[in-house]
């Protein structure tokens, strides 16, 4: 395979592929569905408007970060692995709303021989950061390979 | 003083396991979410690539693993909000009905597989109540492990949810 991230090729600083979406509410609605999720606030705009107090349906904290772990997970490659993901919801996000997922490295380490990369990581809109968040992931040594 | 969001009954779920629950996870289960989420990713779809990669076959991605152990939720149970109380604990909040997702923080071990019997085992880790930019909120937070039939540790997490007065 060609392309593989490896260990060598990130320092503190390097930022990941950037991911850019605009979530649809077709797609909310199959997230829903895959995720056995019955919550009215995101199909429902009555309640979402009238009883909830919002103007419009609201994209779930889940995609937001499951959207995120795709873009970490396309930029580590088959052979690197996410050991750790953690994200806040911090502001909400509407469908069509141009959502960016991305991140950026600060710190690498080798321990009992795993080379892991601490990122960074984030969903924003504009300027504002929706959902910030910390990942680790494990990456291949060039010299291993 | 006003009256605290944190009812009583919920206050003494603090420390104690809320939830067990346990599935299969399983393939086009999975795929189907990957696909909602647009991640094309060969891992969690192509058996060869996967085993090229040094799994033994696709692999369940892992922020999918949390849904493997979703149960069945009567329509009359669900919340005004249409939510199930199945994932949290039933833990109610009257005085803060309006709920969402606060956060997920997970470290992963090992992959699961297609057809693995994952159980799940969650307990209250604390609740409380905070003042944020758009008033009172309770915060909850769940901590939870996934264990396959082998009985290895394939994933801890901690998760949150925030609630809001009416």
């Amino acid at each position: 395979m060609t392309g593989q991230l490896c260990y060598e090729d990130v320092e503190t600083g390097t930022a990941i592929t950037p991911l850019t979406v605009s979530v649809s509410e077709t797609q909310m609605f199959f997230f829903s569905a895959a995720t056995y999720n019955g919550h009215r606030i995101h199909y429902d705009k009555d309640f979402a408007r009238n009883v909830e107090g919002y103007d419009n349906v609201l994209v779930h904290g889940p995609l937001q970060a499951a959207l995120l772990s795709r873009a970490l997970t396309d930029w580590i490659g088959g052979d690197g692995r996410l050991v750790a993901f953690s994200v806040q919801n911090r502001a909400i996000a509407h469908p069509g709303q141009e959502l960016t997922f991305g991140g950026v490295v600060t710190g690498k380490r080798i321990t009992d021989g795993v080379a892991q990369v601490d990122l960074d990581i984030f969903c924003r809109r504009g300027d504002d950061v929706l959902m910030p968040g910390t990942a680790t992931v494990a990456l291949p040594l060039r010299g291993a390979r | 003083m006003t009256e605290s969001l944190i009812d009583a009954e919920s206050a003494a779920r603090v420390g104690t396991v809320v939830a067990t629950a346990s599935g299969e996870v399983n393939r086009r289960d999975w795929q189907r979410w990957a696909a909602a989420v647009g991640d094309h990713n060969p891992l969690w779809f192509d058996g060869e690539y996967a085993r090229a990669h040094g799994y033994r076959d696709t692999i369940c991605p892992p922020l999918f693993l949390q849904y493997a152990v979703l149960g069945v939720s009567e329509l009359g149970d669900l919340r005004p909000d249409g939510s199930s109380g199945a994932v949290t604990g039933s833990l109610a909040f009257p005085r803060a009905p309006r709920r969402m997702a606060g956060g997920e923080s997970t470290t992963f071990h090992l992959p699961a597989y297609h057809r693995d019997q994952i159980e799940m085992v969650r307990t209250v880790e604390s609740i409380v109540e905070k003042e944020g930019r758009s008033g009172r909120f309770v915060l909850v937070t769940w901590r939870g492990e996934y264990r396959n039939q082998d009985r290895e540790l394939l994933a801890e997490a901690s998760m949150s949810m925030i609630a809001r007065p009416a």
